[in-house]
């Protein structure tokens, strides 16, 4: 099957230095991806580039396998819905705006009229249609944009931290909406999180987003730093974390959260990725106990429930780096 | 003190006792100028939206350019302009030269640099979502354009009053091109000049106050235009 989105060698940034830079993504259609990472990881600008509103430097992004270029761009972006963090409402009424997209595709009148209204209903904001852009609520104006790009119907939807300033009913009530979209409507949809644990039970994959790349293995251990001694050794300014086997290139380093041993005691050993440092945060995750180490760089390891007794704050532990659980990307 | 108050007295009947010559020039400054402006308008506006819009090779200079001309002193504009419309310039045929016309073209290469650089001010000063929110909802260039257009509108609008309100209190260009003709080309700047020198004050102070009114009610609409927009 065709997938709605395939991006290769695709390098964007507002500099000199790129700001994002993807080897190769793709989003299978009818796929409901949440794309997470922190703030400056550059999940705005990859959703702008999905939406054809950004043009990549190099690489090329394809859109249910037809290459996007110059003359297919218009086309490409009445394909695409995006639902930015905070919307930009026209100066008009609710219903003057979302109106403003249908007219572009040469509808009008009373069938688009009634398509507005039905799209208001479904974002809870029956009766809102006469009602003033400028004067709603930051949550409103974010409803009535979710509305303005659910009556254009389609074929992707792109939605840029869509829970962030919501209530939980209203949260409730968009989760519904892009799963009815996703999975009675077939709609591709891509939307961006800095919460992973929240959207879980939404999303079919979780892609995790780092300094403008696609993050290998977990994100709970994600460093910047350069490799040195011919690719043995990742250097983070703070620890040295030494290879299975000699990596060509990359900037960042994943350690899995689940592969880090870790020991109350103070170990002496010979092996290289061992780090002495002591606990700094514990919280409870499911059944496991999510500890952080500040050992140089700050860890977060995860252990089992019943030996949540061994641990305490600030307490000195050894943690052990196991090589398979180390990604350079 | 009593001269004041008798050229005041003067002044006030030829206004209300809507005195032809004086209407006759009040009309001529307002016909120049305002074509002048709407012309200006019609070119300017989609210049200065392109200008804000686009990127390309030597827009720095062309910016330069734009601020210079602004600065531009009326005279210089009239005086270029004279080389070019008397009888042994390049378009001395067109025979506009001491004509409204030839006012209003003088008033337009005044006006233009106002509205192309006002416009392009409002527009990069609009709301950067704007421009992005345009293009996802797949406008075309025209429609983002248009749209674009009709979100500044207020201030696109101010940048129009503001070059009306520099055309129709000039005196250089109007004095230059259109020579002061009496029932022809006389505007309200070049007779009070004229008025005045002649010792004619109460004429000269009659426009000076309709030219004070027309002043105030550019401003009014230009505070109105700014209310609306905040």
């Amino acid at each position: 099957m065709t997938p709605a989105y395939s991006v290769e060698g695709l390098e964007f940034g507002y500099g000199p230095c790129p700001v994002l830079s993807l080897d190769r993504l793709e989003v299978a259609a009818g796929e409901l991806v949440a794309l997470v990472g922190p703030n400056g990881s550059g999940k705005t600008t990859l959703l702008h580039l999905l939406a054809f509103v950004e043009t990549p430097h190099r690489g090329e992004i394809s859109l249910f396998g037809a290459k996007s270029n110059r003359k297919n761009l218009l086309a490409f972006r009445r394909r695409v819905g995006l639902l930015l963090q905070k919307p930009y409402l026209f100066h008009s009424t609710v219903l003057g705006n979302i109106l403003w997209g249908m007219k572009l595709r040469g509808i009008s009148g009373a069938r688009a009229k009634q398509s507005a209204l039905a799209a208001l209903d479904r974002v809870g904001l029956t009766g809102f249609e006469n009602r003033s852009a400028s004067a709603l609520s930051g949550g409103e104006a974010q409803r009535v944009a979710l509305a303005r790009a659910l009556v254009l119907e389609p074929d992707v939807l792109l939605l840029d931290e869509p829970f962030t300033h919501m209530d939980q009913q209203n949260v409730q009530r968009t989760e519904d909406i892009v799963v009815h979209l996703n999975r009675d409507r077939g709609a591709t949809v891509v939307f961006t999180t800095h919460n992973p644990s929240s959207v879980q039970h939404l999303a079919h994959r979780i892609l995790h987003l780092f300094r403008g790349r696609l993050a290998a293995g977990s994100p709970d251990n994600l460093f910047k730093g350069d490799l040195i001694a011919h690719g043995t050794v990742f250097d983070t300014g703070r620890i040295r974390v030494h290879l299975a086997s000699p990596v060509a290139q990359g900037t960042c380093l994943s350690i899995e959260a689940s592969q880090i041993v870790l020991s109350p005691n103070s170990a002496q050993t010979e092996s290289p990725n061992v780090f002495q440092g002591r606990i700094v945060a514990l919280s409870q995750e499911n059944d496991q106990i999510r500890v952080e180490v500040l050992a140089g760089e700050r860890f977060q390891a995860l252990v089992k429930l019943d030996q949540a007794g061994d641990y305490h704050l600030g307490q000195p532990v050894t943690l052990f780096l196991e090589t398979k659980g180390i990604y350079i990307f | 003190m009593d001269f004041l108050i008798k050229a005041f007295q003067s002044a006030w009947s030829l206004i209300f006792g809507f005195d032809a010559e004086v209407y006759f020039i009040v009309w001529t400054s307002v016909k120049v100028a305002t074509s002048a402006t709407l012309l200006a308008s019609v070119v300017g506006v989609p210049v200065g939206l392109v200008l804000a819009l686009r990127d390309f090779q030597g827009k720095p200079l062309v910016m330069v350019i734009l601020n210079t001309l602004m600065a531009l002193p009326t005279v210089a504009v009239g005086l270029l302009l004279y080389a070019f419309l008397s009888r042994r310039g390049p378009l001395g045929d067109l025979g506009l030269l001491f004509t409204p016309l030839g006012i209003a073209l003088g008033l337009f290469v005044l006006a233009l640099p106002t509205v192309v650089n006002l416009t392009l001010a409002a527009i990069r000063s609009a709301d950067p979502r704007l421009f992005v929110t345009c293009k996802l909802l797949g406008a075309t260039p025209i429609q983002q354009a248009w749209k674009i257009l009709q979100e500044t509108r207020f201030a696109v609008t101010a940048a129009i009053v503001v070059a009306l309100g520099r055309v129709i209190s000039e005196v250089g260009i109007a004095m230059m091109l259109g020579g002061n003709i009496k029932g022809f080309t006389r505007t309200m700047t070049t007779a009070i000049a004229l008025e005045t020198g002649k010792g004619e004050f109460e004429l000269g102070l009659a426009l000076g106050m309709i030219l004070l009114m027309v002043a105030f009610g550019i401003n009014a609409i230009l505070f109105l235009l700014q209310r609306g927009e905040g």
